[in-house]
């Protein structure tokens, strides 16, 4: 599924990785569950920290009616400086993290 | 006596990344007083209470999309359609396009400025991803880990489309692009009628011409453009679809392959998105 946010997501690193281990299909589907929940909790969490109480309500709600509009960016950007970058900063330092497991993975 | 794993790359990385999932979850859970906004952020969520899970996730239900709800088209498709496939008489064409442009509500049409697909009712298999533009790869495909998990396994083909790159540049490549790719058919443009005698009128009409394709048997539905010409008529099948168009089909599993309706659009002002219907 894709999110508003999916354009500023960049995940080639770790499906170059996923592409070298010899994974079957249900293998493969369970951890890109893992890291497309990771990623979107992580946002979540980057975006909620800088929003009010009641923008958090506001935010939550358009999320649920249209997860991919992308006026929720405009809406965020109204009420965040630099929230571009910081969903980008978010997701990347996780992406990393998840590379350098994989990097790992491939010793075991 | 220690447990090995037959696959330790994979526990690692399920191990490990469960965990980390749980505690992203809790933190986000915690931190936001969830209890004010209670089931909004459930909703939100991915899969929100099946992690962390013992056996892995089966991602049928996107086979599944659309299914119920087309149900009553399937039915009536299959009163309609006939039992062996094979190309429609007039009479069956035009009772389908009646019946697909009330259901759908938009104009579904036989031919469009004079030209014809060479049939309406065929066998269609799956293709592989196209190169979008120069410098393009597999990986950069995938929008998330679960588009590679669902169509990277069908690959990139060797050579370009039959009309190039969509795009001259990976800088010039924009959100339509990325649709005409990600919804693509191959047709078999050169079995149309009057193709010999018109090839560079026919080359320009049939250039991300869209259309609609139907599987008969679920009623699921895709909006896709013509993006390559094909198969080769000893190939049996009689149309191609991309990764994303068989998903969308219900037809990405198993042998790829199965019978589809597939007509024109009359989209003059551009207002039918790409994609399932």
């Amino acid at each position: 599924m894709n999110y508003f946010y999916t354009k500023y997501i960049v995940v080639e690193k770790l499906i170059e990785e996923f592409h070298q281990m010899d994974l079957s299909k249900d293998e493969q589907h369970h951890l890109a569950l893992l890291v497309d929940s990771s990623l979107h909790h992580a946002i979540l969490d980057e975006i909620l920290s800088n929003l009010s109480g009641q923008d958090k309500k506001l935010f939550l709600k358009f999320l649920k009616d249209d997860p991919e509009n992308e006026k929720l960016m405009d809406f965020l950007k109204d009420k965040v400086e630099g929230v571009e970058e910081k969903i980008k900063k978010a997701a990347d330092d996780l992406v990393k993290e998840m590379h350098q497991d994989m990097k790992k993975a491939k010793e075991k | 006596m220690k447990f090995t794993s037959k696959r330790p790359h994979f526990e690692y990385l399920k191990n490990k990344w469960t965990a980390r999932h749980k505690s992203l979850q809790n933190k986000l859970w915690d931190k936001h007083k969830i209890s004010l906004i209670g089931g909004l952020l459930l909703l939100t969520v991915p899969n929100p209470i099946a992690l962390p899970i013992s056996q892995p996730i089966h991602a049928k239900d996107d086979i599944l999309a659309g299914f119920d709800e087309n149900a009553v088209l399937a039915k009536k498709l299959q009163d309609d359609l006939p039992k062996e496939v094979r190309s429609l008489n007039p009479d069956e064409e035009e009772n389908l396009l009646q019946t697909l442009s009330g259901y759908f509500g938009f104009e579904v049409t036989g031919a469009i400025e004079g030209i014809k697909l060479n049939r309406n009712f065929g066998l269609i298999g799956g293709e592989q991803h196209l190169y979008r533009y120069p410098g393009d790869n597999v990986y950069a495909h995938a929008e998330n880990t679960m588009d590679w998990a669902k169509y990277g396994s069908a690959g990139i083909a060797s050579g370009l489309g039959a009309w190039g790159y969509f795009s001259p540049s990976k800088q010039e490549f924009t959100d339509i692009d990325k649709m005409r790719e990600k919804y693509y058919l191959a047709i078999q443009t050169f079995l149309a009628p009057g193709f010999a005698e018109n090839v560079a009128k026919y080359r320009d009409f049939f250039k991300y011409r869209k259309i609609l394709v139907i599987n008969p048997k679920t009623g699921q539905a895709v909006v896709a453009v013509v993006g390559d010409a094909g198969p080769a008529e000893w190939t049996g099948k009689h149309l191609g679809g991309s990764p994303e168009v068989m998903d969308a089909l219900g037809l990405a599993m198993g042998p790829r392959k199965g019978p589809v309706l597939y007509f024109f659009i009359d989209d003059k002002e551009n207002k039918i998105s790409l994609g399932p219907k």
